[in-house]
């Protein structure tokens, strides 16, 4: 099934393009951050002038050299960015994570594989880890938060020797609201029956999000927007399908593949390459910092407890998208989001939305095991 | 109509021919390195003996591991949806299946004849037949005893590791300990049998379940089967055949 949304090329192209604007700005003095989650703001990064990439691994080839120091029995996605910093060596595929290019790593206190795995990589590149309240409900989580938004700013400024100042703030508080209701508009699209691109192109744009310029991303995705408004909608009927589970990095489209050569149409996804990371906006009227924070500690990630607004998010979701099933996915040893299932299912069985849970690493190995699953799944849910 | 189902297992290959609402034969084989010729020549066969030249069959339809290889089919459908119909076919008040295979096991709930929920376990030899196979070989009796074996035990030997290498082993430390065959038999049928009943648990199959694949000719391990989970399970009388069986009614295309 060829698609025909030429703007998708964009994406493909726009990698040479932000490797040489990276490497230009390195070349200016300007500090380049690298990320691996969500929780870390880009708004405060870019606030003090500094850049940043995502550096989450989603290609199996860097395991093997993570595993001389890790154990093995951890999640891929730790193992292969791990492995990546360690090879520190950027080959020039897609999925390399370019490690070389990086000044620091802002990491972030989210589930004890990555917690345990920042304490390694100081070894290798600066690191400074943010923390987070786990039980975020509350108003002292929120303040907590608040004073460590404010002590990841002030380390920002160290950094780069700018001030990290509220209209500064502000301006870029108004650039990713811009970049999230944009990515909306995207997905607002895809509610039409048939959906006028496939989740696979929609995840491989999803990977860029925290890998291109703020600016580049925008621009692919409102091309892209405006090609999908007017483009003949994939003619396929299988049943609509949501993903939902752990972030898939770049590099890993693994089972997003496998469900639609299945026949699934996947509509929508939520993870950290969906809706998670766009969904709530910053709230542009209160003070930036603690409407920051406030924002920020909504995302209904695996990690916190209890992840309530998660199960609910989800529900609501698969009744928007109008899917006939929900496909859970798990990286391997991801005990955060393989516990979480349990009660994610149960809220959809009240709903009568069938669900397949499916763990897997970066492998082909089960391929044909996790094709059989889905086969039967599709039966199920004709 | 004549219809034709195709189980290509990962150890056994299964042919069934069906025709008006009946079971005209079938044949078992074990699942040989070139499985798509002996596929054929058991189909070929399984028409012989029934008297039915090629073109009297309808469609040909294939299921298990091996269901895409399988070039002369019309059509390749899951195993799971294979067993669900081929067991209710057999017992239509059955709203659950256990099937314990040679390299795998599922656990399927059906409503009214379709699947509403499914497990599998192919990724450990725990918990499928291959584990009976290599602690039976550990044991030195054949495999097809070990069930009387444990049925005749007295005091079952408490087996710790799941792991079917690691079992291998404890199965040669129980024997020089001087521990019956008998015990040790039961020992690693109770083990299997918690294993798979965790499944069947989770899913929440109370009653009216089938037990189903070459594991379910093992009498002692029906029998820990059925303890663990405290029903009777309905077992049909050749209870490797339901995938095949499955295939066959979905290839006459109704539902
Ligand atoms: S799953 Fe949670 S910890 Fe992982 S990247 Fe997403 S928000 Fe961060
Ligand atoms: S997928 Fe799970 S285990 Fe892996 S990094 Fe994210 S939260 Fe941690």
């Amino acid at each position: 099934m060829p698609s025909s949304l030429q703007s998708l090329d964009f994406f493909q192209d726009s990698y040479e393009l932000r490797i040489a604007q990276l490497k230009e700005e390195r070349g200016k003095g300007i500090k380049i951050v690298g990320t691996f989650c969500l929780y870390v703001p880009d708004e405060i990064i870019f606030a003090a002038g500094a850049d940043r990439i995502v550096l989450c691994g989603g290609k199996a080839d860097t395991i093997s050299v993570a595993e001389q120091s890790l154990p093995r029995n951890i999640c891929p996605l730790i193992k292969s960015s791990f492995g990546a910093v360690v090879d520190a060596y950027c080959g020039g595929n897609l999925a390399c994570s370019h490690v070389p290019l990086v000044d620091v790593v802002v990491a972030e206190a989210t589930c004890d594989g990555k917690k345990k795995m920042y304490e390694i990589l100081p070894d290798y590149l600066p690191t400074y880890v943010l923390d987070l309240p786990q039980k975020p409900g509350s108003p002292e989580a929120l303040d907590y938060f608040l004073s460590e938004l404010r002590k990841f700013g002030k380390f920002m400024e160290r950094l780069t020797g700018n001030v990290v100042s509220n209209d500064a703030l502000k301006r870029e508080i108004g650039s990713a609201n811009e970049t999230r209701r944009l990515l909306h508009r995207l997905f607002e699209l895809r509610r039409r029956d048939p959906p006028p691109i496939r989740g696979s192109e929609v995840l491989r744009v999803m990977q860029k999000q925290f890998f291109l310029s703020p600016d580049q991303f925008r621009q692919g995705v409102s091309r892209l927007c405006d090609e999908m408004k007017h483009a003949t909608p994939d003619t396929r009927t299988g049943p609509r399908i949501m993903i939902s589970g752990c972030p898939m990095a770049a590099g890993n489209t693994k089972v997003a593949d496998i469900i639609e050569q299945k026949g699934g149409v996947i509509v929508v996804e939520e993870s950290c390459t969906g809706t998670r990371s766009f969904w709530d906006l910053v709230d542009e009227d209160a003070d930036p910092w603690k409407a920051l924070a406030e924002r920020y500690l909504e995302i209904p990630c695996a990690c916190m407890t209890p992840n309530d607004q998660r199960v609910a998010r989800i529900v609501d979701l698969a009744k928007q998208y109008d899917v006939r099933g929900v496909v859970y996915y798990t990286l391997q040893f991801c005990h955060a989001y393989n516990i979480e299932r349990l009660r994610v299912q149960k809220a959809l069985k009240k709903e009568k939305i069938p669900l397949l849970a499916i763990e897997s690493d970066y492998g082909d190995s089960d391929l044909e095991q996790i094709g059989i699953r889905v086969d039967a799944f599709m039966e199920m849910i004709a | 109509m004549i219809s034709v189902g195709i189980d290509a297992g990962a150890a056994t290959t299964k042919v069934l021919l069906f025709q008006d609402g009946e079971i005209m034969g079938y044949r078992i084989a074990s699942t040989a390195f070139d499985f798509v010729t002996a596929a054929g020549k058991m189909f070929e066969a399984i028409l012989a003996s029934c008297n039915i030249g090629k073109k009297e069959v309808g469609n040909v339809y294939a299921t298990g591991y091996g269901r895409n290889s399988i070039s002369f089919a019309d059509k390749s459908i899951s195993e799971i949806t294979a067993h669900a119909r081929g067991v209710s076919f057999l017992f239509p008040e059955v709203r659950g299946i256990i099937d314990v295979g040679g390299q795998d096991s599922k656990v399927i709930a059906i409503e009214d004849g379709k699947v509403v929920e499914f497990l599998m376990n192919d990724k450990c030899a725990a918990g499928t037949g291959k584990f009976l196979e290599y602690t039976a070989k550990a044991l030195e009796v054949p495999i097809n005893d070990l069930g009387e074996l444990a049925l005749a035990s007295r005091h079952p030997a408490g087996i710790t590791s799941m792991c079917t290498v690691f079992a291998e082993s404890e199965v040669i430390s129980l024997r020089a300990r001087g521990i019956t065959k008998e015990d040790i038999a039961a020992g690693l049928i109770a083990g299997i049998a918690q294993r798979v009943a965790v499944m069947a648990k989770r899913m929440g199959l109370k009653e009216d379940v089938a037990f189903v694949g070459g594991v379910a000719k093992n009498g002692g391990m029906r029998a820990a089967l059925e303890k663990e989970l405290g029903v009777t399970l309905y077992v049909p009388f050749e209870p490797q055949i339901t995938g095949a069986l499955g295939a066959a009614i979905a290839a006459q295309g109704n539902r």
